[in-house]
C-alpha cells in the first residue's frame, strides 16, 4: 500500500516537473514586453472606437504628428503643416512612399476618408472642430475648421489619432482591431488574445519612422509580444526571473529593486501623472483662503519625494506637469513648502495652537477629513501628508475609499480635503478639475470663481493660435493656484525596466511617454 | 429519476430570476458610474448626457432590468459599455481559461485529497495523520492571493521550475492549479479520512477481518468504496465552484479568465460585463448543485427510494 502511494505521488511529481516549459523569449529576435498595469484589458486595437489604448497600439498605427519629451511637435506621417492666421484652416503635407500593412497607399485620400470615421464615436471630440477635409493634391490636405482649435496638434499626436487604413476599417466593422488591425506602423498585428497577450511582427517595408527616434527604418526585433499582467508583484517577478524582457512601467514599489539587480536597468522618463492635495473651498475651514494657503504650504514636497519615492521623480510646485509650457509660471505662484508662513497664516486666521498640537478657534479644533483611495501608495502618501499637516497644527482624519467608488463620493460634495492624482499632459486639465460646471467631480474643490471662469473661457475657447492658448492657460493656471484650492505634491516618472542581457535601449528617450519612438530603437543585446 | 430531474430544473427558473434581480440591483446600487470612464478630459456635460442615453442608462432601473433580462433570455448579453465589444465575445474568450484552471484544480484536489485522506485514515492519530491534516488545513486557510505569490517565490524565483505567470503553456498552469486546488484538497482529505474511519468500524469490515482477508485489500477494495459516497457528493457540489473559485488567483497569475474580466469590469463599472460574469458564476453554482444532487441520488438507493 505505502509503496503504491509513494509511487503514485512520485509519478505525479515527475509529470508536473515535466511540464516545465521554455522561457517565452528564447528566440533572439523576439522581445517580451509587459504592458503597464493600467493598460491591461484593452479590448481592441481600434483608435477610432477604443476608449483605452495600450502601448502596442502605437507600434501598429503611426500618427500625423509626433511629440517629443518637451511636448514639442514634430513631423511624422505629416511632413509639414501650416495654420491659417485666423485659425480657420490647417494645411498638411503628407509623407510620400508610405504604405499600410495591407499594401494600400497612404495619401491625401486616406485623410479625407479617415476623419469622417470618427463621427458618432466616443473620440469624436478630437475632430469636432473640423468642418471638412479637402484634398489639395495627392499628398496635401486642408482641414477647414468650424472654429479655431489651437489644440489641433495635440489631438493629432494623440494615440487615438493613429491612422488606420480606412477601407479595411469599414470592411471589417466591429472586427477591426480585434481580428485584424491595419496601420502604417513599424509592426503589424499577428495575434491578439484579450487580457493575455498581443503578438506583433515587424513591418519589413517600414522606412518612415519619426526623426525623434535613432532608427527610422525597420524595427530591430522581428517579433514583439506584449503581455498583460495586472498584478504588480507578478510583473516584477517575471522581469526578475527572465520570463519577460521589458516592463513598460515598473511599479513604484519595485523601482529600488530594479535599480539593485545587476542584469536589470531602469530607464526613466518624465510621466504624465501629478499627485496633489485638494481642498473643498465651500467647506469650513477651507472657506478661508488663509487656511487653504497654510495647508498648501505645510506640504513638504521634497521630503515626500525623498522618503516615499526614494528620490525618483520630481517635487511638484504647479498643478501641471513640468514639461508643459503652461507650467512655466511666475515664481510667486508656485506652491512650495514654507512652514513658517503656514503657521503665521493660521495665527492670522485666528487658529491658535492648542496643547495637543492641534490649533483651536472659538473652542473648535482644526480637524479636517482627509480622503484618499485605498491603494497602498495613496494610503502611505496620505499618512505622510497627515503628519505634515499636523506639524502646523491641522489634524487630518484619514478616510479611505475604494478607487472605483471614490468618484461617486466626491459627487456628494462632502469632502473637505483629499489626496489624489491625475494622468494627463495638456493644460486643459485645469479646466477639467476647476471648471464651475463640473462641481463634485471632477471639480472636487467645488471651486467657483468669476475671474477664474473668465480666464477659463479665454483659455478654452478664446484662443486662436497655439501661442495664444499657452498664454491664456498660463494665466488661468496662475490664477487658480493663487486661490489655493490645491497643493501640488509629486510628479512620478515612468520607469521602464529591462533585462540588459536580452535587450538594449538608448540611454535617453525623447518622447512624452513609452511609445513607438522608444521601442523602435530597442535592439537585441549584443 | 427523470421526474426528479425535471422538477429540479423547473425550480431553477424562479431561482434564476431571483439571482438576476439581486445581481442587477447590487451592480446598479453600488457607487460608481461607467460614464466616468468614457468621458475624455475636455468633454462637456452634454457629452455625458449623450453617452448616458446611448447606453440606456438614463432609463428607470426597472426598464433597464427588463431590457437586460429579455436580452439574456434571447441569448444576447449586450455590449460592454467601456470595452465596446459584445459581452458574449469577452466571455467566450475568458471562459476556456477559467474552465481549464477550475477543472484541473478539481482534479488536483480530488486526487490528492483522496490519497492524503486515505493515508491519514490508515495512520489515524499517528504523526502522519496529524502532519497531513495540519498541512492541508494550513494550505487551505491561506488566502489564494497570498499563497499564489508564495508559490511563485519558491517554485519560480528560487527553484526556477515553473513560469511566474501566463496562460500559453501547460507549465504555467501548475502553480495556479495548486493554489486553487489546495482549498478543495483539505476538504476532500478530511471527508475521506472521516468516511474511511467510520466505514472501517462497520460490521462487514470486522467480518472481512475475521475471514482473514489482508488489511490492505479490505481498506482499498471495501472500506474506500463505501467511504467514497460522501466524497463524491462533496466533489459534485464543488463543480459549481470551478468557475468562481479562482477570481483573485487568476489576477495573481495573469490568466485572462472570468475572474480577471470580472475584476477589471468591476473597477470600470462596466455593468453588462459584470452582470454577465456574475450570472454565469451563479448559474454554474446552481447547475453544479443540481448535478451533485442527481449524482447523489444515482449513487444512493435510499435517496432514490425516498424520491419515489
Amino acid at each position: 500500500m505505502n509503496r503504491s502511494i509513494r509511487g503514485c505521488l512520485l509519478a505525479t511529481g515527475v509529470s508536473l516537473a515535466a511540464m516545465v516549459s521554455m522561457a517565452p523569449s528564447v528566440f533572439a529576435q523576439e522581445a517580451v514586453i509587459v504592458l503597464a498595469s493600467n493598460e491591461v484589458g484593452q479590448p481592441m486595437y481600434n483608435p477610432i472606437k477604443g476608449t483605452l489604448l495600450n502601448t502596442a497600439n502605437s507600434m501598429i498605427y503611426d500618427r500625423l504628428v509626433a511629440q517629443d519629451a518637451e511636448r514639442g511637435y514634430h513631423p511624422h506621417l505629416a511632413e509639414s503643416w501650416e495654420e491659417a492666421e485666423d485659425g480657420m484652416a490647417w494645411t498638411f503635407k503628407l509623407k510620400q512612399g508610405v504604405t499600410f500593412h495591407n499594401g494600400e497607399p497612404f495619401n491625401a485620400q486616406t485623410i479625407v476618408d479617415w476623419i469622417p470615421l470618427f463621427e458618432g464615436s466616443e473620440n469624436a471630440y478630437l475632430v469636432a472642430a473640423i468642418e471638412k477635409v479637402e484634398k489639395l493634391d495627392e499628398h496635401t490636405v486642408r482641414f477647414v475648421m468650424k472654429h479655431p482649435d489651437p489644440n489641433m496638434l495635440y489631438n493629432l499626436a494623440s494615440a487615438f489619432m493613429g491612422v488606420p487604413e480606412p477601407k479595411a476599417f469599414v470592411a471589417l466593422g466591429d472586427d477591426f482591431g480585434v481580428t485584424e488591425a491595419v496601420g502604417t506602423g513599424p509592426y503589424r498585428m499577428e495575434s491578439f488574445d484579450i487580457g493575455l497577450e498581443t503578438v506583433l511582427v515587424r513591418n519589413e517595408d517600414y522606412t518612415w519612422g519619426t526623426p525623434l527616434a535613432e532608427n527610422t527604418g525597420p524595427a530591430k526585433f522581428e517579433r514583439l509580444t506584449f503581455r498583460e499582467i495586472a498584478e504588480d508583484s507578478t510583473a516584477y517577478l517575471e522581469l526578475r526571473t527572465g520570463g519577460v524582457d521589458v516592463l513598460l512601467s515598473v511599479p513604484s514599489d519595485f523601482l529600488p529593486e530594479v535599480k539593485q539587480e545587476d542584469d536589470l536597468k531602469l530607464l526613466t522618463i518624465q510621466g504624465r501623472e501629478l499627485t496633489y492635495m485638494v481642498m473643498n473651498v465651500t467647506k469650513e475651514p477651507f472657506t478661508d483662503i488663509n487656511v487653504r494657503q497654510a495647508a498648501a504650504l505645510a506640504i513638504n514636497q521634497q521630503e515626500i519625494l525623498d522618503n516615499i519615492y526614494n528620490g525618483v521623480g520630481l517635487a511638484a510646485d504647479t498643478f501641471l506637469i513640468s514639461a508643459l509650457p503652461e507650467a512655466k509660471i511666475a515664481d510667486e505662484h508656485r506652491i512650495s513648502y514654507d512652514p513658517d508662513k503656514a503657521n503665521a497664516l493660521l495665527e492670522e486666521a485666528g487658529w491658535k495652537m492648542g496643547p495637543d498640537g492641534v490649533r483651536m478657534k472659538d473652542g473648535k479644533p482644526l480637524e479636517v477629513a482627509l480622503w484618499t483611495q485605498s491603494d497602498s501608495t495613496f494610503r502611505r502618501l496620505t499618512e505622510v501628508v497627515q503628519a505634515q499637516l499636523k506639524a502646523v497644527g491641522i489634524s487630518g482624519q484619514i478616510s479611505t475609499f475604494d478607487s472605483a467608488m471614490i468618484r461617486d463620493q466626491y459627487k456628494s460634495g462632502e469632502q473637505q480635503m483629499a489626496v489624489r492624482s491625475y494622468i494627463w499632459d495638456n493644460a486643459d486639465i485645469v479646466d477639467w478639475f476647476f471648471g464651475a460646471d463640473r462641481l463634485g467631480y471632477p471639480n472636487i474643490s467645488m471651486f467657483v470663481d468669476p475671474k477664474a471662469e473668465e480666464l477659463r473661457a479665454a483659455a478654452m475657447t478664446g484662443s486662436k493660435s497655439s501661442a495664444e492658448r499657452v498664454a491664456n492657460f498660463t494665466a488661468y493656471h496662475e490664477y487658480v493656484l493663487s486661490q489655493f484650492p490645491v497643493s501640488p505634491i509629486y510628479q512620478p516618472v515612468i520607469g521602464l525596466g529591462y533585462n540588459t542581457t536580452r535587450v538594449s535601449l538608448p540611454d535617453s528617450i525623447n518622447a512624452p511617454d513609452i511609445n513607438s519612438t522608444v521601442l523602435i530603437d530597442m535592439a537585441p543585446a549584443e | 429519476m427523470l421526474g426528479y430531474i425535471f422538477r429540479r430544473l423547473l425550480l431553477l427558473v424562479p431561482v434564476f430570476l431571483a439571482v438576476s434581480v439581486v445581481i442587477f440591483s447590487i451592480i446598479h446600487l453600488i457607487p460608481g458610474d461607467p460614464i466616468d470612464n468614457l468621458l475624455k478630459i475636455g468633454s462637456g456635460p452634454e457629452q455625458r448626457e449623450i453617452i448616458t442615453a446611448r447606453y440606456g442608462l438614463d432609463k428607470p432601473l426597472v426598464v433597464q432590468y427588463w431590457i437586460w433580462l429579455s436580452g439574456v433570455l434571447q441569448g444576447d448579453l449586450g455590449t460592454a459599455i467601456v470595452a465596446r465589444r459584445p459581452v458574449a465575445d469577452l466571455i467566450a474568450q475568458a471562459l476556456p481559461h477559467s474552465l481549464t484552471l477550475g477543472l484541473c484544480a478539481l482534479a488536483f484536489s480530488t486526487t490528492f485529497g483522496i490519497v492524503l485522506g486515505v493515508i491519514a485514515a490508515l495512520n489515524r492519530d499517528k504523526f502522519a495523520d496529524q502532519a497531513i491534516m495540519g498541512g492541508v488545513l494550513l494550505g487551505s486557510t491561506m488566502p489564494g492571493f497570498w499563497l499564489g505569490l508564495l508559490l511563485i517565490l519558491v517554485f519560480s524565483v528560487w527553484l526556477g521550475m515553473f513560469p511566474v505567470s501566463g496562460a500559453r503553456t501547460w507549465s504555467a498552469l501548475v502553480l495556479p492549479v495548486v493554489t486553487v486546488g489546495l482549498g478543495g484538497t483539505a476538504l476532500v482529505a478530511r471527508v475521506t479520512r472521516v468516511a474511511m474511519i467510520e466505514a472501517a468500524q462497520r460490521d462487514f469490515v470486522m467480518l472481512l477481518h475475521a475471514k482473514g482477508m489482508r488489511p490492505l485489500r479490505i481498506n482499498l477494495r471495501h472500506v474506500l468504496r463505501h467511504a467514497l459516497i460522501p466524497v463524491v457528493t462533496i466533489l459534485s457540489l464543488r463543480i459549481g465552484w470551478i468557475l468562481g473559485g479562482a477570481v483573485t488567483v487568476e489576477v495573481v497569475f495573469a490568466r485572462p479568465g472570468l475572474g480577471t474580466l470580472l475584476i477589471k469590469s468591476l473597477n470600470q463599472h462596466d455593468y453588462p460585463v459584470v452582470q454577465a460574469c456574475l450570472l454565469i458564476l451563479a448559474m454554474a453554482v446552481m447547475l453544479g448543485t443540481l448535478i451533485g444532487d442527481v449524482i447523489q441520488a444515482a449513487m444512493d438507493p435510499r435517496i432514490r427510494a425516498a424520491l419515489g
